[in-house]
């Protein structure tokens, strides 16, 4: 009997110890982001948000201005072209249930949710940035918008489940048609599941680097924000910053981590705003 | 739904099916794309395109050049067996501590740590990991694991650096933990109440509780594994700055190397200078492919399996 619950107390420990272990990285990470990136983002002060980098090696921080701004209109073309699609798709499988289309459909979405992402910025690659001899913004748009549908979908149809099936009962009683039920009714009583879903798909834009890798372009002598010219977003300039010897450049990497981690915090606590179980 | 379609539903229909359209055509223009382009690295070094370790650039003699996808093939399996067997228990031992462990009020503090988790983007685990973690593994575990273990074939390189395998693995192994948590917690929620009431009735303790209940999600927890084992394959820029970037196979850990996604992110951009070097990558990219669907439809038939036992 003493063995056993001498067991149990030692589980329990074990149990702790190993949760903790888990927890702790996650301080450190956050914890050296916001030294690491304050520090930078004060030297640098508000010319952070409006220059551009200084040249590599030099005693001057310059900005992120490039791929702060690319960041912006990435997540904004995204968000407008992803998720009317998801809407989409998740309103088929919401309506249409049951169906061995839907059923196909809900398999191809989730397999994309396994797809590593950087095989959609691959295949962006082939199809747009090859015929048009460039990469872009939109070029990188389009693969965010890709790789956040399965993400959105899932969420927004879940969000229409959620309705209890009287109201749907009631609005074709009605003699409405169903369309008019899915998107008056229903979704009216799930928008703040729909919006949470926007907002999850948001934040997987801004934070999202592999899609972009051969898509957008990586260019920061200027501030574009032309969607047809190549551009810069944040989490590309931390990846090509962060592999150079350069202290400059790599404080700028830890300045754009800040800014993307407390982008995508933000996000995450108005999400948490609007409905109760947030979901990443 | 029985009698005729009204006309006015069936335009709805319709309507839509250009949406789900989207994800189908992507995942299988996907597919064919990478086909497409492989096949001349297939046709040119056939079985050795995969089974090959030699990875050897020519610019001006194509004849001389050498793509074989081994070593980064290993490097894949190797750094995603580690960060499950790192991200598993962890996972796991943060499900018990919020279903069994900690008071009720916070148990939703966890939950948000781990959303917190799943939120930050791989690229600042990257950085994270570049400038803190592989530093530190090296003059920690790595040194000790070398003059201790140094005898088995896993530990026997000297760490000189501290980005390898190794490293990438254990940075996987944090990345996962909240897909790992998210499916397990579901699972775990989901079992009866009356069964836990019921072993606890009994007079049995936590432990013994934990491992019945665990017993009962035993198929939520494979397909955790498996999709976590997906993910931790395919990731690419978090990988690709801890890993060392070097074609060492993966028998020491210890030591730089490649995975498949790492290598097309390190030299996608450059392999048009070099003939069949793209056609390489992009065979790559269709194994990583194959990986990632493998993975999910083996994951989610688990899943459904433990799904259809709970009703």
């Amino acid at each position: 009997m003493k063995g056993r619950l001498a067991l149990d107390k030692a589980f329990t420990l074990a149990v702790i110890i190993v949760a903790l272990a888990g927890i702790i990285p996650l301080l450190h990470l956050l914890a050296t982001v916001a030294v690491r990136g304050g520090e930078a983002i004060l030297r640098a002060g508000p010319g952070f948000f409006t220059e551009l980098p200084a040249p590599p090696g030099s005693r001057r921080l310059g900005g992120a201005a490039p791929a702060l701004a690319g960041s912006l209109v990435l997540a904004v073309m995204s968000t407008a072209i992803g998720v009317p699609l998801a809407f989409g798709a998740a309103l088929f499988l919401y309506e249409f249930r049951g169906t061995r289309l839907a059923r196909a459909a809900r398999a191809f979405l989730m397999s994309l949710l396994e797809i590593p992402t950087v095989l959609v910025g691959i295949l962006v690659y082939v199809l747009l940035v090859v015929p048009l001899h460039g990469q872009s913004l939109l070029a990188g748009s389009l693969a965010l918008a890709i790789v956040m549908l399965p993400y959105v979908a899932t969420y927004v149809e879940s969000a229409l489940r959620q309705v209890p099936q009287t109201y749907r009962e009631a609005g074709l009683a009605l003699g409405l048609t169903r369309a008019q039920v899915a998107l008056r009714i229903v979704a009216g009583i799930a928008r703040r599941g729909i919006l949470a879903g926007l907002i999850i798909g948001l934040s997987k834009a801004i934070g999202e680097t592999a899609p972009l890798l051969f898509t957008v372009g990586g260019a920061r002598s200027s501030v574009n924000i032309n969607p047809l010219r190549p551009g810069d977003a944040a989490p590309l300039l931390i990846f090509h910053y962060a592999q150079t010897p350069y202290d400059n450049w790599r404080m700028l990497a830890w300045g754009a981590s800040l800014v993307l981690v407390a982008a995508v915090l933000l996000i995450y606590v108005v999400a948490k705003a609007f409905v109760r179980e947030v979901r990443m | 739904m029985t009698g005729p379609v009204p006309p006015e539903d069936k335009r709805f229909y319709y309507s839509l099916l250009p949406f789900i359209g989207v994800s189908m055509i992507v995942v299988l223009v996907l597919a064919a794309v990478l086909a497409y382009y492989s096949l001349p690295a297939v046709k040119k070094y056939g079985a050795t395109a995969i089974l090959g370790r030699e990875w050897s650039p020519s610019e001006d003699n194509p004849s001389k050049a050498r793509y074989g996808l081994l070593i980064p093939i290993l490097g894949t399996l190797a750094t995603a067996t580690i960060a499950v067997l790192i991200g598993l228990p962890i996972a796991l031992s943060m499900v018990v501590l919020t279903e069994e462990i900690l008071p009720y009020r916070y148990r939703g503090l966890l939950g948000s740590i781990v959303d917190v988790m799943a939120a930050i983007p791989t690229i600042v685990y990257g950085l994270w990991g570049l400038t803190v973690l592989a530093p530190l593994l090296r003059e920690t575990l790595y040194k000790w694991l070398h003059a201790r273990l140094g005898w088995t074939p896993l530990f026997a390189c000297n760490p000189f650096t501290g980005t390898t395998y190794m490293t990438a693995g254990i940075l996987l192994g944090i990345i996962v933990v909240p897909y790992i948590y998210a499916i397990v917690r579901e699972a775990y929620r989901s079992v009866p109440k009356k069964y836990r009431h019921g072993i606890y009735a009994l007079g049995a303790t936590r432990l013994e509780a934990v491992r019945l209940i665990m017993g009962m999600i035993r198929s939520a927890i494979a397909a955790a594994v498996l999709l976590a084992f997906g993910r931790a394959a395919g990731e690419t820029v978090a990988v690709a700055l801890v890993i060392g970037s070097a074609f060492n196979a993966p028998r020491c850990l210890l030591a730089p190397g490649y995975t498949i996604a790492s290598l097309i992110a390190n030299q996608f951009g450059e392999s048009f200078y070099y003939p069949y070097m793209a056609n390489a990558l992009y065979l790559g990219g269709l194994l990583l492919l194959l990986i990632g669907i493998a993975a999910n439809i083996a994951g989610l038939r688990l899943l459904g399996r433990a799904r259809s036992l709970e009703g």
